[in-house]
């Protein structure tokens, strides 16, 4: 019953988005708004079919109707209500049309959000994104599908992957990752939908601008989650290990960061330039090579499911969108007269756009060194034939030198003004911040701080930072001192007044944590082997760790043995903590939970290598401020939402104009 | 149509998919197996009735060690497949070998299912290093010589077994 209704919503949406795709293209070539009109309703066909679908495999997921191949793969009668849930994303076809669902929604939305616009360039945005819609409904009705008939059907199945079961985390990190990765067709579209109209005009920048912010929080937080997730669960110690698949979620973060930076001059130009379009196109291309690095089985990593018949399948759909991309911007470029860029006079050398400009190349720059290293193995493997791994050492040599430039561009490029500036102005913007930055890190110094890269970054954060709050305290300033009114109310004020400026600040100060916090956690980590006999004690690193015995608790779907430390600092008791192994069934390994102590100053991270009766060994990790990583990348994203602000109260003064 | 995008587009893809395409063909999880056609590591550990086993003293005897569990599917499934096996060879050893398992469940499941050779425990799990062994079952073919002939990781059919027994002689 459930394979037959499934596959039936799908083959709807599938319809419904070949459809949607003949109709858009009709609406974009002749400027229809009645093809337009179509496009929508096919649009939120699809949408709904994809939406049903997925609820339906959450629905046999939840009944362990092991007749769906899907279920029979991932459920287990064992497993709580809420993981079998999360499981819809826990494997591959599953994840695919969890995939196709988010595509549907977000050419739903973007279908309802834009029913005013243009219907040529509605038309045209459309069809991309049904187009890529299609592919993977395509893979989830085929070759891919979860709702296959499994017949005789098994009474029992084997549960998902215990890693998923294991935080929950992975009932949002995977969703907001997707909300963001999946996203990223949406200005895609935006922009092949500028290009084929010739349409570049700041309204349909404003546009792509808020779509962009709303997508790019989603990646962000998404990235960050991950990282907590892998610090609360796989009990390294560590939240990055420059993974493909982590690598392939960060190279689209960069170019779409730049692209972000780039929309804000395009805008004041009024148009889109070469260097916005292609940064969008690339972190589109970029979400699809990294969906190709995960589902193909070509990249060894945490993630990467084991090899499968779809891998070919994508690279050609890779391959197909690069050179479309391509060929549309070539066949585009002279005939809409597209500037490569702003081409700055020499007064200009020093202003706000030659700003954006290097950050832009240094974010290109950071999204290409990662590149290189994640398909490195390959590269070597094709020439040589042998296996290599790039790991931390080639990231962390490269990366740092680009970090810091941008930590260094995020204080210069916003206290310069707009078109160049005069050697008084630059003084008074660039002084009082330099100065700061420069006594913080001789502060810090004397205090012992003796890393020359963490002591670098701390300089030139500090810099940032205080650049950053000179521009948010600016608008609360004149607030408060224009009305009168409460001062509770001016930050509100402030941010409503100018919530561009306030959300990219508060984003800017959220990656200052993050680069502070990063910096001190690596290299001021502290990390040790530790055995302790029953009712004993050790000490470490200022800590005494006392064992003071396993228990053991079955659960229907794992057994988990767990061992109770007493944590003392110095006499401050800081409580139990209890790193626990689990061991699920059909499973070889054990999989630990570490247990963590999260203050500001640092983190104790317990993992448990070995739990007897009489004697416990553990890996204990101290490491600073790491905290402030997660706390650091929420501001991030609280930034780009607040950015996002204006754009829905400008939509409702044109509403009511009209 | 603006040629400078067009060839700077083609100079990132032509590489990109070549390099990309490459990756098909090979397991990036595959570890290298040095073990085919390398010494068998010598170990010396007792059986779950208490009988000590060394690899070294057989040599001149070809061997098949088989990595297994209880708790492990495939394992049980192949349990019958060696046990029919090892007793139409008598002039091969069969040898179990514990994996992450309790030598008494282990005991139990043995005397339902049969045993027709004996099943070591390693509680170090030692052997599982040296043999690198990622997961269960997996078994080896050693020659008389004491060299590994064949390594098969997962569930054994009847003609993988019996070709593997061939390689032996």
């Amino acid at each position: 019953m459930i394979p037959t209704l499934g596959r039936a919503l799908l083959f709807l949406g599938l319809g419904a988005s070949a459809a949607g795709i003949s109709a858009g293209v009709i609406a974009g070539w002749r400027r229809s708004s009645e093809a337009a009109r179509w496009t929508r309703n096919l649009t939120y066909v699809s949408a709904a079919a994809f939406g049903l679908a997925a609820l339906l495999m959450v629905y046999a997921l939840l009944v362990h109707d092991f007749s769906v191949a899907y279920v029979a793969d991932v459920g287990s009668t064992t497993t709580p209500a809420m993981i079998s849930v999360v499981s819809l994303w826990s494997s591959l076809e599953g994840s695919m049309l969890f995939w196709a669902f988010i595509a549907a929604a977000y050419a739903g939305f973007f279908a309802w959000g834009t029913r005013h616009d243009d219907p040529a360039r509605v038309g045209w945005s459309l069809a991309v994104q049904l187009f890529v819609l299609l592919f993977f409904a395509l893979l989830v009705a085929g070759e891919a599908t979860p709702f296959a008939l499994i017949d005789p059907t098994p009474t029992e199945g084997p549960g998902p992957n215990p890693l998923l079961q294991n935080h929950i985390l992975m009932a949002v990190h995977p969703p907001t990752l997707y909300l963001g990765y999946v996203g990223m067709a949406v200005p895609f579209a935006m922009a092949v939908a500028a290009l084929a109209t010739g349409k570049l005009d700041a309204s349909w920048t404003r546009t792509m601008r808020s779509w962009s912010l709303f997508v790019w929080a989603f990646l962000t937080l998404g990235i960050v989650l991950g990282g907590w997730w892998s610090y609360e669960v796989l009990g390294w110690g560590g939240y990055w290990a420059w993974d493909p698949v982590e690598n392939a979620s960060l190279l689209p973060w960069l170019t779409f960061t730049a692209f972000l930076h780039s929309l804000i001059v395009a805008e004041r130009r009024g148009r889109l330039g070469l260097l916005a379009l292609v940064l969008v196109i690339a972190s589109f291309l970029l979400t699809m090579l990294g969906t190709f690095m995960t589902r193909s089985g070509v990249f060894n990593s945490v993630h990467s499911f084991t090899q499968s018949p779809v891998g070919p399948v994508f690279l050609g759909f890779l391959a197909l969108c690069l050179v479309g991309s391509v060929l549309l911007l070539a066949a585009r470029m002279d005939a809409l007269k597209i500037e490569i860029g702003p081409k700055p006079r020499s007064a200009e050398l020093v202003s706000r756009e030659a700003g954006f400009l290097l950050a832009n190349l240094v974010l290109v720059v950071f999204s290409a060194t990662v590149l290189l290293g994640t398909v490195y193995p390959l590269i070597n493997q094709a020439i040589t034939g042998e296996q290599v791994s790039v790991g931390g050492p080639y990231y962390e040599t490269m990366t740092l030198p680009l970090i810091a430039g941008l930590l260094a561009l995020m204080g210069i490029g916003p206290a310069l003004p707009w078109g160049g500036a005069s050697t008084p102005v630059l003084l008074r913007q660039l002084l009082p911040p330099t100065v700061i930055a420069i006594a913080v890190g001789a502060i810090a110094k004397v205090m012992g701080l003796d890393n020359s890269w963490v002591h670098l970054t701390l300089t030139l954060a500090t810099f940032a930072a205080v650049v950053s709050f000179r521009e948010i305290w600016a608008p609360i300033g004149a607030a408060l001192r224009r009305s009168g009114e409460p001062a509770w109310r001016a930050p509100f004020t402030a941010m409503a007044a100018s919530p561009r400026r306030m959300g990219a600040h508060i984003a800017h100060l959220g990656v200052v944590v993050m680069a502070i916090s990063i910096g001190f956690s690596t290299a001021y980590k502290q990390e040790a082997e530790l055995n302790i006999e029953l009712g004993q004690s050790t000490e470490w690193n200022g800590y005494t760790i006392g064992f003071l015995g396993a228990e053991r608790i079955d659960d229907p779907h794992r057994t988990s043995t767990r061992a109770k430390l007493a944590v003392f600092e110095g006499r401050h008791d800081l409580g139990e903590l209890m790193p626990a192994l689990n061991k699920y069934p059909r499973m070889s390994q054990s999989i630990g939970t570490p247990a963590v102590i999260n203050r500001p100053s640092e983190d104790l991270y317990i993992s448990a290598v070995r739990v007897a009766s009489d004697q416990v060994s553990i890996r204990a990790y101290v490491q600073p401020l790491v905290s402030w990583v997660w706390l650091g990348g929420i501001l991030v994203v609280l930034g780009g939402l607040v950015a996002a602000v204006p754009r829905l109260r400008r939509r409702r003064e044109q509403e009511r104009e009209a | 149509m603006n040629w400078k995008v067009l060839a700077a587009g083609a100079l990132v893809i032509v590489p990109l998919i070549w390099i990309l395409a490459s990756g098909f063909g090979h397991d990036p999880h595959a570890i290298p197996t040095t073990t085919i056609g390398s010494p068998a590591a010598d170990f010396a550990l007792t059986s779950l009735e208490g009988d000590p086993v060394q690899l070294s003293k057989l040599r001149g005897k070809p061997v098949v060690l088989n990595f297994w569990s209880t708790w492990c599917g495939p394992c049980v499934g192949e349990h019958p497949l060696l046990q029919a096996a090892a007793r139409q060879h008598p002039e091969v050893v069969f040898l179990g070998v514990l994996y992450g398992d309790e030598p008494g469940r282990a005991r139990d499941y043995l005397k339902r299912a049969g045993s027709a050779y004996p099943t070591l425990v390693d509680e170090s799990q030692r052997i599982v290093v040296d043999y690198g062994v990622a997961g269960v079952p997996e078994t080896f073919f050693i020659a008389a010589d004491g060299t590994i002939v064949e390594k098969v990781s997962g569930g054994l059919g009847q003609a993988q077994l019996l070709a593997a027994l061939e390689k032996l002689k």
